[in-house]
């Protein structure tokens, strides 16, 4: 007995020990300054860095248009609730919750129209406020040309590296077909994707993010980088150009910041640190040994 | 026909434990993919969060969170304690309360990932005639020496780290410390095909260690579960947290006293928890804190209404002489299947005595 408990402390034991390997990857480094977005022309919602960071207001700022407003979308609440403009001032537009049970995801839009162009940006927002899911909110036609997530990362997740998500494209409500859809990344990586019958184009997120690159994930050094990306679309209909894109960020592929390797081999530690446990043979002659004993 | 499905506790326990390990692990295609949709977020399971195709999460995650944010990050902000801080988790609380009162313990029996894929492995351990180690003197020792280890799992990792590191005085790693050691997180991803979680953070030293720990937890729980009943079960902090709990739910064991007890104990031999109480005592002290309401020692005890499972006034499974000499003929109380011809032994009572 107790030589197991002394494999087993010493399994538990070298952790620690193994872990002394380099980090220093992992020291954060933002890639970008916030508002010198070189790597796209397409219109943009970037949050700004808050201080103290709440977890119901934040200041959005629209990069490459020109609104006085940003109108929020709420999955729940008393309607007057589930649609809220907030207007532009010069530090950005201060949205927040639009009160309680409204739902974690918050779908913002900036829209910008004039003769000849209709200039939308969308992003996500994640306000933490439990409440109804968001997907009958995204389902609900916004403006005329949406590219609309389906679904959203679930809560606490991202979009990653590697990872394939489906965005569905709208024009006037409905499905648009045969669409192209361009992604573009912080990290440089630009494709092309076109809806099928169902206008629903697959995204697959490039693994283009430097070792360094990114911002710092919720709280520094606690929880994944995460690296700006923008889907855009755009028609030409009625005279006009129509020009959509949403965006927000994605993350590494985990596998960069975890060892698989180390995890399978602690598992077997565990596993043959268990096997002693399985030496004596038949459980009815243990059994009386150990009550003759 | 119901009769022939279900001819056993045992069988009807088996059809709920795969059910809810399949909705609990592989559930978002039913209930949805965005945790409003999940059928609770607090959970007195150990049905993981980490699992991207789960239909619910357990207590242990929001309770870890909000004691690290809304708590210990709280009181920094209000550089006081207030009442408000408290809100959010007393919701939590009453929130897993509300699924608590309808199973109870049940949760852990009947319910729990973890625990069944445990109980299974234990099944084919007996299949291939691999002895059971009991927690007894003489075995692998007392089990009363295991029994504080979920306790200081509960106090420790659940509700004292988080709160330190939301007040800044543990590192932010430490934040959540439970669910980087759970080895549920580890099994139920493992189910969906996921490595993710297998695989060790090498964001610090912390987080390595940790997510060190659960491998080593899941390995030793694997193999460990085909000698020994529900390895990771005995210091598990949700048994702990349940068991908080446990008298304020309806569900429960009732065992009253009867002379034969004292030569008996044949359902301690049945119990996966190695419960002794169960046989030596009765009322409220035979319904254990580690006991998980599986009903096996009902199914065992040889002694009309003896044991019995109820809930609130109603009795929904009670012993009896005659269930009893039914089912040893499948099962001995140990969990060999085919027990004739090794049965003659001085542990385990002749059903013919009974
Ligand atoms: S890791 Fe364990 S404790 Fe955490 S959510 Fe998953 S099952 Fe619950
Ligand atoms: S005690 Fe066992 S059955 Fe209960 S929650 Fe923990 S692992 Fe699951
Ligand atoms: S006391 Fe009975 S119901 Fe409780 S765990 Fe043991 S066998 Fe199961």
């Amino acid at each position: 007995m107790n030589r197991r408990i002394a494999i087993f402390a010493l399994a538990a034991l070298a952790g620690p020990v193994l872990a002394q390997h380099d980090h220093s990857s992992q020291q954060m480094q933002a890639s970008s300054m916030p508002f010198g977005e070189e790597w796209t022309h397409q219109p943009l919602l970037l949050p700004r860095p808050m201080r103290n960071g709440s977890r119901n207001a934040a200041v959005l700022r629209p990069r490459g248009l020109d609104v006085s407003e940003v109108v929020v979308y709420a999955s729940g609440g008393p309607s007057e609730k589930r649609q809220v403009a907030y207007p532009v001032t010069l530090e950005g537009a201060a949205i927040a919750t639009a009160g309680p049970m409204v739902g974690n995801y918050h779908w913002v839009v900036a829209r910008q129209e004039d003769e000849n162009e209709v200039r939308v940006a969308s992003t996500v927002w994640y306000f933490s406020n439990p409440g109804p899911a968001p997907t009958e909110m995204l389902l609900m036609p916004k403006h005329e040309l949406e590219i609309v997530p389906q679904p959203l990362p679930r809560e606490h997740g991202s979009y990653r590296e590697s990872e394939k998500w489906s965005f569905l494209i709208r024009w006037q409500g409905q499905p648009l077909a045969n669409q192209a859809l361009t992604l573009e990344t912080d990290s440089g990586t630009r494709t092309r994707t076109t809806t099928g019958a169902d206008g629903i184009a697959t995204v697959l997120f490039p693994r283009d993010i430097a070792p360094t690159g990114g911002d710092a994930g919720e709280h520094a050094g606690h929880g994944p980088r995460r690296v700006k990306f923008v889907l855009s679309t755009e028609r030409n209909a009625e005279g006009k150009r129509y020009l959509t894109a949403f965006n927000t960020t994605y993350s590494p592929d985990p596998d960069r910041e975890r060892s698989l390797g180390w995890g399978a081999a602690f598992g077997l530690i565990g596993m043959v640190a268990a096997l002693p446990l399985l030496r004596r043979r038949t459980a009815t002659a243990d059994f009386s040994e150990n009550k003759n004993a | 026909m119901l009769k022939a499905l279900f001819p056993t506790l045992a069988r009807v326990r088996f059809v709920v434990q795969l059910l809810m390990l399949l909705l609990l692990v592989y559930g978002s295609a039913i209930v949805g993919h965005y945790a409003a949709e999940k059928i609770s977020g607090e959970l007195p399971a150990l049905s993981c969060a980490y699992d991207q195709q789960n239909a619910g999460y357990c207590i242990l995650i929001p309770t870890q969170h909000q004691i690290h944010h809304r708590i210990g990050q709280g009181i920094v902000m209000a550089q006081k304690v207030t009442f408000g801080v408290f809100v959010p988790l007393i919701m939590t609380v009453l929130t897993f309360f509300a699924f608590f009162f309808v199973l109870g313990k049940m949760f852990c029996g009947w319910v729990c990932p973890l625990g069944t894929l445990q109980e299974w492995i234990g099944k084919i351990g007996r299949r291939f005639g691999i002895g059971l180690r009991r927690f007894e003197k003489g075995d692998l020792g007392d089990v009363k020496r295991v029994r504080p280890v979920k306790w200081v799992l509960l106090l420790g990792l659940v509700f004292l780290l988080p709160l330190l590191a939301g007040l800044g005085v543990a590192p932010h790693s430490l934040g959540n410390p439970y669910c980087d050691i759970c080895p549920s997180r580890i099994a139920t991803t493992l189910l969906t095909g996921n490595t993710e979680q297998l695989a060790v953070s090498t964001d610090d030293n912390i987080s390595f260690t940790l997510n060190a720990i659960a491998d080593l937890l899941i390995g030793f729980t694997l193999v460990g579960a085909l000698a020994v009943r529900q390895p990771f079960c005995r210091i598990c902090p949700l048994l702990s947290f349940n068991a908080l709990f446990q008298r304020l739910s309806p569900m429960r064991l009732v065992k009253t006293k009867h002379a034969a007890c004292d030569k008996c104990s044949i359902c301690t031999e049945s119990c996966p928890m190695d419960i002794k109480e169960i046989s030596e005592q009765s009322g409220r002290k035979a319904y254990h804190e580690d006991c998980t309401l599986c009903g096996r020692c009902a199914e065992y005890c040889p002694q009309d209404g003896v044991i019995t499972l109820k809930w609130g006034p109603f009795k929904l499974f009670s012993s009896s002489r005659e269930y009893y000499k039914n089912k040893v003929k499948r099962e001995l109380p140990d969990g060999t299947v085919k027990p004739v011809k090794i049965v003659k032994n001085a542990a385990t009572p002749n059903p013919a005595d009974a």
